[in-house]
């Protein structure tokens, strides 16, 4: 519960179920972020990871930047940053 | 709570079956939640021995009637806060309402997000209607595509084998099960005809729908994650079924999607296996190279 509005956020996204400790689920963070930090990068995007604070930040050319709270957040600012999303079924990815 | 979803076309028989089911004792400690299009209830009515029992009338609640059925769901869930809830709910929706919806409803509301977990869609389907309904109602195609379970009903009243239309199903709905029932008491159908062929209706979107198993040896969780989100952003209209047991590091999670939603991965003991996918004009290839590349692994020759 959110003690400024009193809204329950949302359980967690469930890419975080993956973790069971803590531990895990920074170590799974740390690894996300290299993965997307490869995938993103032929699309002309980036992206930090903080990982002792709540989500994602994009970058895009020219400073452009969008915090995200999670992986869906993130699919949908790349589209609105790079003006075509990122299609895994198409497109090339860094290896 | 755990929640099931009884979908299927008009007049395909879903009040009928669950009267059936209640009679037998099913869905005994269930909060009945029925739907209707039209603002003339009758189903609640059919359904009035039951002891917890809403009435959603003159709307449907996957789309205009979405709130009301998201306040009902949030009296329950306080209900049960209060130790006063049933153990599972169970939702006949509308005939004209679509599963998939619903599914992403509960899955953007925090508070139905923690206290509900969707158990099955069970989707009737008339076994008399089907063959023409399917090729004109692209909603009734939904329904099935949406089902982890598929009761085919009256089939007591065709004359023709239902194997073309058993196997025309299994090709829109490869990973639901196939059973039948007549007045709602389940029906065995007799073991299907090795040359029998799909009934094939006009596809509205022009591809077939085809179930992939994907190899995931070698794939980490970060990567399949990263993946299946952004598969399911970019291609969710078309791909319409994920599921499978993946290897995590918290353990074997189940995981599984309906439209674009994918819902809360559940922790299993069963070892992890190939990845479902379900889709419409995806190949096998494409998919697997995808995943691999970005998963860091040279794609397979």
């Amino acid at each position: 519960m959110c003690s400024g509005c009193g809204a329950p956020p949302l359980a967690g996204h469930w890419t975080d179920a993956g973790g069971a400790s803590a531990a895990d689920r920074l170590r799974i963070r740390a690894a996300r972020a290299q993965v997307l930090a490869r995938v993103l990068a032929p699309h002309g995007l980036g992206v930090r990871d903080g990982l002792l604070v709540p989500g994602l930040t994009l970058l895009a050319s020219g400073g452009r930047q969008a915090l995200v709270a999670d992986l869906d957040a993130l699919w949908a600012a790349a589209a609105r940053l790079n003006g075509q999303g990122v299609d895994p079924l198409a497109g090339p990815v860094g290896g | 709570m755990r929640l099931t979803i009884l979908a299927g076309f008009l007049g395909a028989g879903k009040t009928t079956w669950l009267r059936h089911q209640r009679h037998i004792g099913a869905f005994a400690d269930c909060h009945i939640i029925v739907n209707e299009a039209a603002d003339q209830a009758v189903d609640d009515l059919l359904l009035q021995d039951a002891a917890r029992l809403s009435l959603i009338a003159g709307g449907c609640v996957c789309c205009d009637a979405r709130d009301r059925l998201k306040r009902v769901l949030h009296q329950i869930c306080d209900a049960q806060s209060t130790g006063q809830g049933p153990s599972e709910i169970l939702l006949e929706t509308s005939g004209l309402a679509e599963p998939a919806a619903i599914v992403a409803m509960l899955a953007a509301d925090p508070i139905l997000q923690r206290h509900i977990r969707l158990q099955e869609v069970i989707v009737l389907v008339d076994a008399r209607e089907a063959p023409a309904q399917i090729g004109r109602e692209p909603l009734c195609r939904a329904q099935i595509g949406a089902a982890d379970r598929i009761i085919l009903t009256k089939i007591d009243q065709t004359p023709q084998p239902l194997h073309a239309l058993r196997l025309g199903l299994a090709a829109l709905a490869p990973a639901a099960a196939i059973t039948a029932a007549v007045q709602g008491v389940a029906v065995d159908l007799p073991a299907l005809d090795p040359n029998a062929q799909p009934l094939r209706w006009a596809q509205a979107r022009g591809e077939p729908i085809i179930a992939h198993s994907l190899d995931l040896t070698g794939v980490d969780w970060p990567s399949l994650s990263v993946w299946l989100s952004a598969l399911v952003h970019q291609h969710g209209e078309n791909i319409l079924r994920i599921k499978g047991i993946v290897d995590t590091p918290a353990g074997s999670l189940l995981l599984q999607s309906v439209g674009r939603t994918i819902q809360p991965p559940e922790q299993r003991s069963d070892p992890p296996g190939r990845l479902v996918v379900i889709g419409r004009g995806t190949s096998l290839c494409a998919l697997t190279d995808s995943l691999r590349l970005w998963a860091g692994l040279a794609a397979p020759d």
